[in-house]
């Protein structure tokens, strides 16, 4: 057998120093041969095994990095000088890679930024994970199923009674703004709430001062923020002191910090819910209206599911009705998904910024795509100037550099300039924070970043990582060249599919968010303009309280006297959101049947101010009697549901009134669009009770002159709601409703900034490459000149490489936009039609962009003379 | 490694390449070690001894012929170096003025 196959022999090949290898295998070789002599094979190999082991010693074993052992600090001083060189070489190609690489991160910085304040909701709560909202799917006959975070009151009451996971169960009960008083200081407090005494133990909203267990056990406790406290005391030391509302008296049992801005709750004031069994001694046992907001407290690894297996057995033992869980459906929704994922989630009105958690992922998706079309920019740019680096390549190679080493050396470069554009990209946010956040209503800053070094490290982690990445296929493919082929030839034309790919995905993410941007932009600005059935031009919402519900008419009358204001309604609730649903019963041939509709209760004129077109049929009038309280006015899709030959004149009523004294429907209106325009319209009622409160005036006011309309308001106001001292204050309807699409603009925003963002990246990285791709053709071009080439021919022969690109991406890119964006538009029960022209639009865009920027490089070396060109050889 | 003292196997060695002269390599060198003292050497204890001889300075090699034996692997012969004679001549001389130290009685058994 040959000595040099014999494993010991071939494990030390593997292990030893290629310097002392001929010779200690030939002493190796030599002493074999005597040992066998001496003391046959068998000795010999195990002799041999010996002296192997024991050269496995260091000394002996090769260096794992390098056969040789190098100078490391002065290569890589010598890497950074280069690299250095190169960036102040070519100017114009550093600055778009840094460029491109720093839109990119500022793009994934602020999106970070955003996302982690949109997931930071309600983190503060030490319990969130075992916290849930109770909420129902009602499924009414007459309506459109809906999920809702109401319950009644009993349900939330009996919850830990019933189950015996449910640690504890804290009710709210928003009651909106109150009148408070101190002495002769009077003050509306904003957001006042009925809770359970076990709030503040489910909750963990940060107390100064009180014992969050017996805070708000007795009634006519209350709890204020430091905020209140200041207001009206100066102090946040208030305890045992107390305000006054509506002739009683309120003691302060605790000062709660005030309410993050990440919280889905915010309130100013907190009342013992206790407090509303002097008036209503049964409320705990309170059925069938469904107001309360109950959050349930488990205990630790309770199953979900097996609680809500049980709620039809609960809802069957909370009231005597057999068909209780054909209407409802309970469900607990967990705290982490009540700010983000309740979209689908109706009158929820107690979730501050409610965010449609959907497009937090699209966010993620537009900045990771403008990163990549960042990354691309720099991959095709170094290895498409590769020939500029060939020379000190092959000299590298030539004088011993191993392939590792130059792989080494070019990612290094890479993750420098990563660094470089983090650092710009980083001052770029700070300087653009403050417009965005104007723009999204957010307080994001740059300086969370730094809050928590973790964070820190980890974004200049990314960052370097995403050097390593960018500068990996560069590194890999500059460092494969071999030192004759690219000493030998300079400026040889390398193959460009790779590079073509490469733009493709560039143009494809470009394409895919200008079209998407077009398609969102039409959506948002259709439903904007979208005629939904009433005028809600310059409608000024007022709240009213008790004393201005009495003097009402009063104002109203006043009101009208006005030049500037066109109209006075007023409703008992708030046009823009769905209605509340009440049961009904209509009488259909001889029996009675029940039904339930949204439905709200309206001034005489509401129809009128709100301009809402009636159908068939008359609007209310104060000439009648029976007008008030036993006149219906229904929209169409009721008068679809009740299937009536001719609805007008048919008996329907409240689900409260006695069969036989129902009331009649008036009239019918068209529909009109009182729910968002997510929704589809739901059956409506309308019904005018003059002994209800209302709880907002609509004034309607000409629009030539709106701070006239509202100065003449306020006096009116003042003048008449003197008793209580309630402070006038309004809103706009339009203001109500770029809440209700709040989101929805916001994600519009989002993703036109980086639709330009993507386009602009990607045009940057094609600039470089026609300069590239043209440079190398100059000489082509001069030839082509000679011969006679005119220059338009020319722009034509340069750019079609580029144009073909552009119709693949179009290519790529529609089909894969279109799926997306008709998914998102069902978010929409009103929503546009997709024009396929779009996709063509989108890229004629990114056609005319590409070509114009291309157009700087090819126009320039279509009108260079050729003997320019061509002089040297 | 700007230690150019010599540890006790480093000075066999060296002393063993000069007293082979024209015939030091790895196996001779072992060999007559192995005799001489009568002390079992690995090629890996003397492999790393002579790389280090020769990192220091105190060692030159060079490959000899290709010959059949061997499996045709050349030899490394090893001379001693100017400095590797100096450096032998400094341990004899610190030795010897140690000896010479010595008060007889000392070794008064």
């Amino acid at each position: 057998m040959n000595f040099e196959r014999k494993l010991p022999i071939r494990l030390l090949q593997f292990f030893c120093h290629p310097d002392l290898l001929e010779d200690i295998v030939g002493d190796l070789h030599e002493l074999y041969e005597e040992n066998r002599n001496v003391g046959g094979e068998g000795k010999a190999n195990r002799l041999l095994w010996v002296e192997v082991i024991r050269l496995f010693r260091p000394g002996i074993i090769k260096n794992i990095l390098g056969t040789y052992a190098t100078d490391t600090i002065g290569i890589y001083r010598n890497y950074f000088k280069v690299s250095w060189r190169n960036l102040a070489k070519n100017k114009v190609f550093s600055a778009i890679n840094i460029i491109s690489l720093s839109v990119g991160i500022t793009a994934c910085l602020i999106i970070f930024l955003f996302i982690r304040d949109e997931l930071s909701f309600d983190n503060f709560h030490a319990k969130r994970d075992r916290i849930y909202r109770l909420c129902e799917l009602q499924t009414w006959p007459g309506t459109n199923p809906q999920n809702v975070p109401i319950s009644w009151p009993k349900m939330g009451y009996i919850l830990p009674d019933y189950f015996p996971e449910v640690e504890m169960c804290a009710r709210y009960n928003n009651r909106g703004e109150e009148l408070m008083q101190s002495g002769n200081k009077k003050l509306v407090v904003k957001n006042v709430a009925g809770v359970d005494s076990t709030f503040l133990q489910v909750f963990d909203f940060e107390m100064i001062a009180g014992n969050r267990k017996t805070a708000l056990v007795d009634p006519l406790s209350i709890v204020i923020t430091e905020d209140v406290a200041r207001r009206f005391f100066n102090s946040t030391d208030v305890v045992g002191k107390a305000l006054h509302n509506d002739g009683k008296e309120y003691n302060i049992t605790g000062v709660l910090k005030n309410i993050p801005e990440n919280s889905h709750l915010q309130f100013d004031m907190l009342y013992s819910l206790s407090t509303l069994r002097a008036d209503r001694p049964n409320f705990n046992d309170e059925t069938g209206s469904n107001f309360m907001i109950a959050y349930a407290l488990l205990k630790p690894n309770s199953d979900v599911d097996a609680i809500e297996k049980k709620f039809p057995d609960f809802l069957t033992s909370l009231v005597d009705d057999e068909e209780i869980n054909q209407a409802y459906k309970l469900f607990l929704q967990p705290l982490k998904d009540v700010h983000l994922a309740s979209m689908d989630i109706e009158h929820d009105y107690q979730n501050y910024r409610k965010f449609n958690g959907t497009y937090v992922r699209v966010f993620m998706l537009t900045g990771i795509f403008i990163l990549i079309i960042a990354c691309v920019n720099f991959m095709n740019l170094t290895t498409a100037r590769s020939n500029t680096r060939f020379r000190e390549i092959g000299v590298r190679k030539s004088i011993g550099a191993k392939k590792m080493q130059l792989v080494h050396q070019f990612i290094l470069e890479s993750v420098q300039l990563a660094v470089i554009a983090l650092v710009i990209g980083f001052s770029i946010g700070y300087l653009v924070l403050p417009f965005l956040n104007d723009l999204i209503t957010r307080q994001l800053s740059m300086a969370t970043i730094f809050s928590d070094p973790g964070l820190t490290a980890g974004i200049l982690g990314i960052s370097i990582l995403l050097g390593i990445i960018s500068g990996l296929y560069p590194s890999l493919y500059l460092s494969s060249f071999r030192p004759i082929h690219i000493l030998k030839v300079v400026g040889s034309r390398s193959k460009s599919l790779l590079r073509s790919t490469l733009v493709i995905v560039q143009f494809s993410l470009a394409i895919g968010m200008i079209v998407s941007t077009i398609i969102v932009v039409q959506q948002l600005f259709f439903i904007q303009n979208k005629d939904i059935g009433f005028n809600k031009d310059h409608m000024l919402l007022i709240s009213l309280n008790d004393e201005a519900n009495e003097k009402y008419e009063l104002m109203k009358e006043e009101l009208q006297k006005d030049p500037h204001i066109l109209g006075v309604t007023a409703s008992g609730q708030r046009i823009g959101n769905n209605f509340h649903q009440y049961g009904f019963k209509y009488k259909k041939d001889t029996s009675i049947l029940r039904i339930v509709p949204s439905n709200v209760t309206v001034d005489y004129n509401y129809l009128d101010v709100y301009e809402i077109k009636i159908k068939s049929g008359r609007n209310f009038s104060e000439e009648m009697a029976t007008d008030d309280g036993k006149a219906f006015i229904i929209n169409e899709s009721f008068a679809k549901k009740l299937d009536f030959e001719d609805p007008l004149g048919q008996q329907l009523g409240h689900g409260w009134y006695d069969n036989d004294s129902l009331g009649r429907i008036i009239g019918v209106t068209e529909d009109f669009n009182f729910n968002s325009l997510h929704y589809e319209v739901n059956a409506l009622s309308m019904v005018v009770h003059t002994d209800w409160n209302f709880s907002e005036m609509s004034v309607k006011l000409n629009g030539n002159n709106l701070q006239a309309g509202i100065d003449a308001i306020e006096k009116i106001w003042n003048e008449n709601v003197t008793d209580s001292g309630y402070p006038f204050s309004y809103k706009f309807l339009d203001e109500h409703f770029d809440e209700v699409y709040k989101s929805d603009q916001q994600m519009g925003s989002v993703v036109t900034i980086m639709a330009i963002l993507s386009i602009l990246v990607g045009c940057l990285g094609l600039f470089g490459l026609a300069s590239i791709s043209i440079e190398q053709r100059i000489k082509e071009i001069g030839i082509r000149k000679a011969l006679g080439a005119t220059t338009s021919e020319l722009l034509i022969l340069l750019s079609k490489n580029y144009a073909a690109l552009i119709v693949v991406s179009l290519l790529i890119a529609s089909p894969l936009a279109y799926l997306y964006l008709d998914r998102w538009l069902t978010n929409f029960a009103f929503h546009i039609s997709i024009n396929p022209l779009i996709f063509l639009l989108g890229g004629l865009i990114a056609m005319i962009i590409a070509i114009l920027t291309i157009s700087f490089h090819t126009f320039r070396a279509s009108r260079t003379n050729p003997v320019d060109a061509l002089h040297y050889e | 490694m700007s230690n150019k003292s010599l540890g006790e196997f480093e000075e066999i060695v060296l002393l063993t390449v000069a007293i082979l002269y024209e015939d030091a390599y790895g196996v001779s060198i072992k060999k007559d070690i192995e005799t001489r003292l009568n002390r079992n050497v690995s090629v890996g204890a003397m492999r790393t001894a002579l790389s280090r001889l020769e990192k220091k300075g105190f060692l030159k090699s060079h490959f000899g012929e290709v010959t059949k034996e061997r499996g045709g692997k050349r030899k490394r012969y090893f001379r001693v170096t100017q400095p590797g004679k100096t450096a032998l001549e400094e341990v004899m001389e610190s030795r010897k003025k140690l000896w010479d130290a010595i008060p007889a009685m000392s070794f008064d058994f």
